[in-house]
């Protein structure tokens, strides 16, 4: 019989809040995390001035030497990592089992040491000035490497940093590393940490959204018809994956089984999302879980505000679901975490399997006439379900799709 | 540039930056196991000293260093 993949600890942080009870109370309160960025106003000819930011700067919670080496986007994973660990009970001897690896991933590294190195470096014609430390925060696995280090991970380290779908094949890289058999446990999840350089690569190529400056609340707004953008976010994320067997032996509270995963390939354009691309890595996903479609009861959309993305992924999902399953991209309370959206958003896919919330499309007021009839939530939804799926959709046509049961014995 | 200046500045740095306790920093304090720093903090002690006090030390400076006291006596022979 085939290795099971549970879910037994989860960590967060997201700007709606730190830990699975708080992003539960933000989404039943309809509480948005997007605030305005005043800071943003030095740069000449840039227009957004919103981001969801999370509210944790107690850095000294990491020890100095693991801390020395980290920036914000691998502090914030590091915190997520340290609350999985407390949350699923494990030893320090199980963490550092040769059987326990880790996937962790982000867009970029960070980017607060990258444009001060840089910067300098240019300036002087010179890194005499330089510490040790600054490519060890920017680099391209920075997040993986250093976690790696704090928490003595002696299995495999599987750097999944592929922008928006960082996470989310983190944690198909971690259910397909166990079911394999090739590790017991994995954590596994990603991180994106704010900074203007996030949001500017976006304005470049005029995707954020710049209409709600004074309204931050209102934006994003997946499908939405007066949609202008995505809003860039922080925040960071681990789930503790563990074969079923190990999970149970050591008495482990099981918040979900992974029962699919798929990732595939447009092969097509850079930036522009393909809807076959989209529609076959769903369909993959629902393939590798041996479900019918339609036992779905929820779909996290990635949906980020984009004016075509939300219009492609829209029908994407018609051509699998038609109107018959509820959907909603959570975006809406607290933006784009880029590395880190995977797992803050499978991990609504756990609070909606946990206590049946199917949290609204936050801002849709009158879906886009282009966008394809589906089932959207306009308003929290309660509804008994038994399984989630999660998609995310990065640039260079990569895409994931992660399908998530209640957990049953049989 | 005086030795009391030079120990001013390297108990700051260490205090600062390598999050040391003050009381335990003495001349011979060993900066490897006594303070608890390792190769990469050591080359970054210079790096920080070289911006505090406008003298130009080497990484590999760093790697002859094992006291306090023969931190301070690098920095004065390069001042």
């Amino acid at each position: 019989m085939s290795r099971r993949v549970v879910i037994t600890g989860v960590g967060l942080l997201s700007p709606i809040g730190n830990s699975l009870d708080e992003i539960q109370a933000s989404l039943e309160q309809n509480r948005s995390g997007v605030t305005y960025m005043s800071e943003w106003g030095n740069f000449d000819g840039f227009d957004t001035r919103v981001c969801g930011v999370v509210d944790w700067y107690d850095y000294k919670q990491i020890p100095r030497k693991d801390r020395r080496s980290m920036g914000r986007v691998a502090l914030l994973a590091a915190k997520s990592m340290m609350d999985a660990i407390e949350d699923a009970n494990l030893s320090s001897k199980e963490v550092s089992s040769p059987r326990t690896g880790i996937s962790f991933g982000s867009t970029m590294g960070a980017n607060e040491t990258m444009f001060k190195y840089i910067s300098q470096i240019a300036q002087d014609s010179s890194f005499a000035s330089q510490t040790s430390m600054g490519f060890l925060h920017f680099m391209s696995h920075t997040v993986s490497a250093n976690i790696a280090a704090m928490f003595k991970i002696k299995g495999r380290n599987i750097p999944s940093c592929s922008a928006c779908t960082s996470s989310s094949m983190a944690i198909g890289i971690g259910y397909e590393s166990i079911k394999l058999g090739k590790c017991d446990t994995m954590f596994v999840g990603g991180s994106e940490g704010e900074h203007i350089l996030n949001a500017g690569i976006f304005e470049i190529m005029g995707a954020t959204s710049t209409k709600y400056n004074q309204t931050p609340d209102q934006t994003p707004r997946p499908f939405d018809s007066e949609r202008d953008g995505l809003v860039t976010a922080e925040g960071a994320g681990t789930f503790v994956l563990e074969e079923l067997e190990s999970a149970k032996r050591r008495g482990a509270k099981i918040y979900g089984e992974i029962i699919g995963y798929a990732t595939s390939c447009d092969g097509e354009h850079i930036t522009t999302p393909s809807k076959d691309g989209m529609e076959s890595v769903m369909r993959l996903a629902i393939e590798d879980a041996q479900i019918d479609a339609l036992e779905i009861g929820y779909i996290n959309a990635h949906a980020t505000s984009t004016p075509k993305g939300d219009i492609v992924e829209s029908h994407a999902m018609y051509s699998l679901f038609e109107d018959r399953v509820p959907v909603s991209s959570t975006k809406g309370y607290m933006g784009h975490i880029l590395g880190g959206c995977g797992v803050v958003e499978s991990a609504i896919g756990l609070i909606a399997l946990r206590s049946n919330l199917l949290p609204a499309n936050k801002n849709l007021v009158k879906v886009d006439s282009e966008c394809a009839d589906l089932d959207y939530i306009y308003t929290n939804r309660y509804k008994e379900i038994d399984i989630i799926m999660n998609n995310n959709f990065a640039f260079g046509g990569i895409n994931t799709s992660i399908i998530i049961k209640n957990y049953k014995e049989q | 540039m005086t030795r009391e200046k030079i120990l001013e500045e390297l108990k700051s740095v260490l205090v600062e930056e390598f999050e040391v306790e003050e009381s335990e920093i003495e001349l011979e304090s060993d900066i490897f196991t006594d303070l608890d720093l390792d190769s990469l903090d050591a080359i970054d002690l210079v790096v920080n000293m070289d911006k505090q006090l406008g003298v130009t030390l080497k990484g590999e400076d760093a790697q002859k260093v094992r006291t306090v006291n023969d931190f301070v006596e690098l920095v004065l022979s390069k001042a």
